[in-house]
């Protein structure tokens, strides 16, 4: 069953695309993809993918665990810990380019920050710099949402029986918890380099004529020059690094197996992990961040409340009765698909995680990969791969919100598989086996054992889809239809239609619904029984 | 029980749900009509809702860039999902007549359209002009002591170094018609053009992908200037934005802006009176009243004075559609290769 849904809807998609990448005339042929090779743009571009890829990963994660690790470790009041997740929220859930368009009010040669307050003439807000801080901004909350709960769940007794042994907090750091953070270090860089690999609406306002992305060209390459073939063929050549990067993240995850959850576990103690010194850095460095992140959105909210930002300043209204009125429908389809998406994605996730950690049979990391699939890609050739696959009969689908949904779910479900492998890594085996040594059946097992504790990636993946759902568009701009139009897509319209205020008041009211959502899944999940630790960290995975 | 059986009936479960709610909405009535438009929301909404009250017929449309719509036709071609496509520079439908996505229809004004506003066997009728015009930020100007730029020369100065966004090739038909028009002013000598691109491009700071992309930045002066349409042009300058308008004096080009049958439409009756209310001046006489900066297409309709203004001492030429039809895609692949990088 679940073979059948990947086949459907990840391979028999891919495949189409990859008949047009190589197949001239019904026979297998290399030429379009020399041929593209051949052109300097596209050399260009898939080297600065790369770089640009492998950046975001590594200062993305960075961030990440230094949020997580500020969280778990550092005995913060609970209001500041709100506070950080409160500010790593908010670029999860608004459409990038939003952030984007932040930055090129503010640091254009008539920026706020570079014109305005410091009074530098002639800076250039286009290039690999703000590109990569945008993306950055936007996509280190999934490494710190993903770090989280495997930092979480590493606690503190392992880290507690090394500082009795007389380890110094540096060595047990270096030793202890850096070691078993590996794999969900992995896992949050393959994760950032994927969303930077598939990005192409970041670049598109940031990048500048002198930075080419490959997602982007490849987007240009479809809707500009029709070329269907040539985005084919540019999306394959995203492919191969993405799936390098992915099989070396699994070859070097597999080595070591960290068992942290145990069946001898005993009640979780306060921890001091971290010295005074460093728990000063360590908040100074988060609430610079936060603060940026802060400031960008405050600006996003001054706009969507005055007439016509940069030329008229007055207060006004306006913008959010547009939306409302004109905007409805798009409002009502894009809740619709977001609340039908968000179980299937979860559930979905989980399962195929589970399978894939935990079974034992042929295929298995097939299906891993080919899960990864749809993620792994630009967003725009898993879109335009739908619309040639599910156009005509025998499955005719476009038009619809099924397209739509199963898009999002196939291709944000990974967060789930991810941190469901992640987290079924650090836990015993034998907690299972144990299970079914005392008679329990193996659904009992699941259902008691396991689904509790994979139930924070339960939640991890269902708020990703959500949130992604409300906010994604390189994938679903080629799927909306007349009948069924999403909210991102407007916002986009309305920036190139020199409509500011609407964008921006879509994009307040986007992020207003996903923060009202994730915040009941939140507090409904403090109320479910269970483990309160695992409750807790379930709630932030919600997010 | 077992347990992968349970997993497969949760799934299915969860998949017929699915199923069920989204099953396909309430088919639509008589009286409704799909459309993609290429022109802005702002300026086809109220134009189309000014169609239903006069036609009672309701209009559903999705706004996309000239390029993006015209994908998404060509990729519906086995099953349209649109009738009509409404609005955008006719170089757009050019193409798409030559991927056989139209269908062929006259118009009750067709015999009063000047032959350039016109597909010769129907496939496309136009339903307004737009010149395109150099637009830049005055405070810039004054900044750097420059007047507003008066020839394709001006834009080259040292002071733009950096400083200019206008569309790109591959995704815009803005851009396409800048290009012919630099085309035409050379003399259709595409060595002198091509020079005069590689050294305007020392200015550029982004190709944005749709026309209108450039104003908002201009405007704020996050840009110097741009070449951009006349409609988006004289909105920016609307909405409060400090630019400045100015036309080369060598001339710069117009694009006449389309509206086509979609071949299979399946409300063929109710889009081809579209059709006939938009190539007429039942339509083009509103775009004064909702002050949208089209030239009128029809003879029949006077261009709204102030626009006229604007229009008045500037040297304007049509784009041969013949030629830009024929070098379309050479040109661009072309700019692609030695422009771009």
């Amino acid at each position: 069953m679940l073979w059948s849904l990947l086949a459907l809807f990840v391979v028999y998609p891919l495949s189409a695309m990859f008949g047009q990448a190589f197949l001239v005339d019904g026979r297998p042929s290399l030429g379009p993809l020399l041929s593209a090779l051949g052109q300097p743009n596209h050399r260009a571009a898939l080297a600065n993918s790369l770089v640009l890829g492998t950046l975001v990963g590594i200062v993305g994660t960075t961030i990440g665990f230094l949020f997580a690790f500020t969280a778990t470790r550092c005995n913060l009041p609970d209001r500041w810990v709100r506070l950080l997740d409160a500010a790593t929220l908010l670029p999860l859930i608004s459409p990038p380019f939003t952030t984007s368009i932040a930055f090129v009010f503010s640091f254009g040669p008539r920026g706020l920050i570079t014109y305005e307050l410091l009074g530098i003439k002639g800076t250039n807000v286009y290039g690999l710099a703000s590109t990569l801080a945008a993306e950055v901004l936007t996509y280190f909350p999934i490494a710190y949402l993903a770090l989280r709960p495997v930092l979480a769940a590493i606690g503190g007794n392992i880290e507690e029986m090394a500082f009795s042994l007389g380890s110094s907090r540096w060595r047990v750091f270096r030793t202890v918890t850096l070691p078993l953070a590996v794999p969900g270090l992995a896992n949050a860089f393959l994760l950032l380099f994927a969303a930077s690999l598939a990005d192409f609406a970041t670049p598109l306002i940031l990048a500048g004529s002198r930075f080419p992305v490959l997602p982007t060209e490849a987007y240009l390459q479809i809707t500009g020059l029709f070329d269907l073939k040539g985005g084919a063929v540019l999306s394959f050549l995203l492919l191969v690094p993405a799936a390098i990067v992915f099989l070396l993240q699994r070859h070097w995850v597999g080595r070591g197996h960290f068992v942290t959850v145990t069946g001898k576990a005993g009640p979780q103690s306060a921890l001091d992990g971290v010295s005074r010194g460093a728990r000063c850095l360590l908040v100074a460095l988060c609430a610079t961040v936060a603060l940026s992140i802060l400031y960008l959105y405050a600006l996003l909210l001054y706009a969507s409340v005055v007439v016509a930002f940069g030329a008229n300043h007055a207060l006004t209204l306006k913008h959010y009765v547009v939306i409302f009125t004109e905007g409805w429908k798009a409002i009502k389809d894009t809740l619709i698909i977001a609340f039908l998406g968000m179980p299937v994605g979860g559930l979905f996730g989980v399962l195929v995680g589970y399978l894939v950690a935990r079974g034992e049979f042929r295929g298995r990391q097939a299906m891993e990969l080919v899960s990864m699939a749809n993620y792994a890609l630009p967003g725009t050739i898993v879109g335009i791969a739908y619309l040639i696959a599910f156009n005509d009969p025998p499955i005719a689908l476009t038009g619809g919100a099924l397209i739509i949904v199963a898009c999002y779910v196939f291709r944000y479900s990974p967060t789930g598989v991810r941190t469901t492998v992640a987290l079924l890594k650090q836990i015993d085996r034998g907690i299972e086996e144990a299970s079914r040594s005392l008679g329990a059946g193996s659904f009992t097992t699941f259902r008691r054992v396991t689904l509790p504790l994979v139930l924070p990636a339960f939640f991890a993946g269902l708020g990703v889809v959500f949130i992604r759902s409300m906010t994604a568009i390189s994938a679903t701009i080629f799927l909306v239809s007349i009948d069924w139009i999403l909210i991102t897509v407007r916002i986009l319209e309305n920036m190139t239609e020199l409509s500011l205020g609407p964008a921006a008041a879509f994009s307040v009211f986007v992020i207003a619904v996903v923060m009202l959502v994730t915040t009941a899944i939140g507090a409904l999940l403090r109320r479910l029984p269970g483990p309160p630790g695992i409750a807790t960290v379930a709630g932030y995975g919600g997010g | 029980m077992n347990r992968s059986m349970t997993r497969r009936t949760a799934l299915l479960a969860a998949a017929v749900a699915v199923a069920a709610l989204v099953a396909t909405r309430p088919t639509q009535a008589q009286d409704t009509l799909n459309a993609y438009s290429i022109w802005p929301e702002n300026w086809a909404r109220p134009m189309l809702e000014e169609f239903t009250k006069a036609s009672g017929i309701k209009v559903n449309f999705l706004r996309f860039s000239s390029g993006e719509a015209l994908a998404r036709v060509i990729a519906e071609k086995g099953n349209p999902k649109i009738d009509v496509l409404f609005g955008g520079p006719v170089e757009t439908f050019a193409a798409g007549v030559k991927e056989g996505v139209f269908e062929a229809y006259k118009p009750p004004s067709f015999a009063a359209l000047p032959a350039r506003f016109r597909h010769v066997d129907g496939m496309w009728v136009a339903i307004a002009d737009d010149p395109l015009v150099f637009m830049t930020n005055r405070k810039f100007l004054a900044e750097n002591k420059l007047k507003a730029p008066a020839s394709w020369e001006d834009l080259l100065h040292p002071a733009y170094k950096n400083g200019l966004q206008m569309a790109d090739a591959r995704t815009s038909g803005t851009a396409v018609t800048r290009i012919f028009s630099i085309l035409e002013v050379n003399g259709r000598d595409e060595q002198k053009a091509f020079a005069y691109m590689k050294k305007l491009r020392g200015n550029i700071q982004l190709y944005t992908k749709s026309g209108g992309g450039g104003t908002l930045p201009v405007g704020l002066g996050q840009a110097a200037g741009g070449i951009f349409f006349i409609v988006d042009a004289l909105d920016t300058k609307a909405k409060g934005y400090d630019v400045q308008i100015s036309f080369p004096k060598e001339g710069i080009g117009t694009a006449a802006e389309g509206i086509a049958l979609i071949k299979g439409a399946k409300n063929s009756a109710p889009a081809k009176k579209l059709i006939d209310w938009a190539s007429s001046p039942a339509m083009q006489s509103l775009f004064a009243v909702h002050k949208i900066n089209f030239v009128p297409a029809h003879p029949e309709v006077k261009t709204e004075a102030s626009l006229a203004a604007v229009l008045k001492d500037a040297k304007i030429f049509a784009i041969d559609d013949a030629y830009a039809g024929a070098n379309r895609k050479r040109i661009v692949d072309r700019w692609v290769a030695e422009i771009l990088p």
